[in-house]
């Protein structure tokens, strides 16, 4: 390093891009003497703007800059052996909380060889990182009470299952006993919903899984011989709103439970077809009866279509 | 196995619930026996050896949840089936015993009692049993 005798004079339009720097900034000389900090370095860092030029990086304000890693690595950018980028430090100054601090430095090319200078930016990143952190916590909490409400929610509904199934089994009515067995089988099927929703990112609902899993539980609780009736789902890759989902999983538990009671009279065989499919805004859903190979295929007439009005 | 009758204990903290399981448990021709929570079912489990099988819920109070109980059962009377249900929808096998059964709430009786069949009925060996009384 060549060390001169004569006074060094930076150039005017340098001086003024960093002292009026919205970022904190130092510009310093290769021995770590401040040349100019900006008014927001000055301003952040609580530092009296008058004290600055001249002085060293290590005795500005009470001497909090005086951290022998800062200097290290100033010392490396300046002979070019390391870049400083996104550098974390603490600035720690009495009576004050610490601050998180990010530093960014260079050397400044401006063809002048002769004179290593560093630019030096410095960001405060504690509000943020604070700011990050409570997002994240807020993240949490909102993740564990969600997962608490749905907790809740499937607890409740088992309750009502529960109720429900006690109730139909105690009953001496063949009919009463049928009404019982159907509002569980509507319990069922919102709970099939439910379960659906809480694994679903964003609220809507793929049908296929939906349809496919509420079917099955229909047969399940409902079909005494599998090898006789059996339920089919089709579904295409819809995907719907929850509130439109509610409808439409209702409305196929309705027309199973009214297949399954009424279209395989006397050991009758056959499938339960509950087929949607939609293109645009027009979708169609049915629910047809195939019965067994004696029987050509007969929809059962309870094929539901509807336009659905976006507005 | 109680005069040839499968025994069944549930545990699940919710008195409702807990009164539906055993009466769908007493529907399916088992003998019942309940518990509020994982530390009621392990006194009852050191005072009888006659339980073929644990049908309990994950979240409850007291030092464990259905999770750990199972875990626990498993370890210390190896022969007992165990059926897990929890509101919770995220919870796979994997996290349990094996050859145990998982289901969400609301679970579905049928579903249920099949699955207490199957359990009762199979004749897979989880290891050697070191309980003298089995």
């Amino acid at each position: 390093m060549s060390k001169t005798p004569t006074v060094h004079f930076e150039a005017a339009s340098t001086l003024a891009v960093v002292v009026s720097s919205n970022e904190p900034l130092l510009f310093l000389s290769d021995d770590q003497k401040v040349i100019a900090a900006s008014a927001s370095f000055c301003r952040a860092f609580e530092i009296d703007p008058a004290t600055v030029p001249g002085r060293r990086l290590s005795e500005l304000g009470n001497g909090e800059w005086a951290m022998p890693k800062l200097a290290s690595l100033l010392t490396a950018t300046a002979s070019g052996s390391a870049h400083i980028e996104a550098y974390e430090i603490e600035l720690k100054r009495p009576n004050q909380k610490t601050r998180q601090l990010v530093v960014n430095a260079r050397t400044l090319d401006d063809g002048d060889i002769d004179h290593i200078r560093l630019l030096v930016a410095v960001t405060d990143v504690t509000d943020a990182r604070a700011e990050a952190r409570l997002k994240d916590d807020l993240v949490r909490d909102k993740a564990i009470l969600l997962r608490e409400v749905q907790h809740r929610v499937a607890n409740s509904l088992q309750i009502i299952a529960s109720v429900l199934m006690q109730s139909a089994r105690r009953v001496q009515s063949e009919e009463v006993r049928g009404h019982l067995q159907n509002a569980h089988h509507r319990v069922m099927s919102i709970a099939a919903l439910q379960r659906q929703l809480s694994t679903s990112t964003g609220g809507n609902v793929e049908l296929r899984t939906y349809l496919t899993q509420l079917c099955q539980s229909l047969g399940a609780s409902m079909i005494a011989d599998p090898g006789r009736v059996s339920i089919q789902v089709t579904v295409d890759n819809s995907a719907v709103e929850a509130d439109v989902s509610v409808s439409l999983g209702l409305i196929v538990t309705e027309l199973v439970i009214n297949a399954l009671k009424h279209a395989f009279p006397d050991e009758r065989s056959g499938t339960i077809v509950t087929d949607y499919r939609s293109s645009g805004n027009d979708w169609t859903l049915s629910v047809a009866c195939l019965w067994g190979a004696m029987h050509p295929r007969r929809d059962w007439g309870l094929a539901l279509s509807r336009r659905l009005q976006r507005t | 196995m109680n005069n040839g009758i499968a025994v069944v204990l549930v545990v699940e903290d919710s008195p409702l619930i807990r009164m539906g399981a055993v009466d769908l448990v007493l529907s399916a021709g088992y003998e019942a026996l309940e518990a509020r929570d994982a530390d009621e079912a392990i006194l009852i489990l050191e005072s009888r050896s006659d339980i073929d099988l644990v049908f309990t819920d994950v979240q409850m109070p007291g030092t464990m949840d259905g999770i750990k109980l199972s875990h626990y059962i498993r370890e210390r009377w190896p022969p007992v089936k165990l059926i897990v249900a929890s509101g919770a929808t995220i919870l796979e096998e994997s996290n349990l015993p094996m050859g145990s059964r998982f289901f969400s709430k609301p679970y579905d009786d049928h579903t249920i009692k099949d699955a207490m069949a199957r359990l009762l009925s199979s004749e897979i060996s989880i290891g050697p049993s070191e309980e003298p009384f089995r």
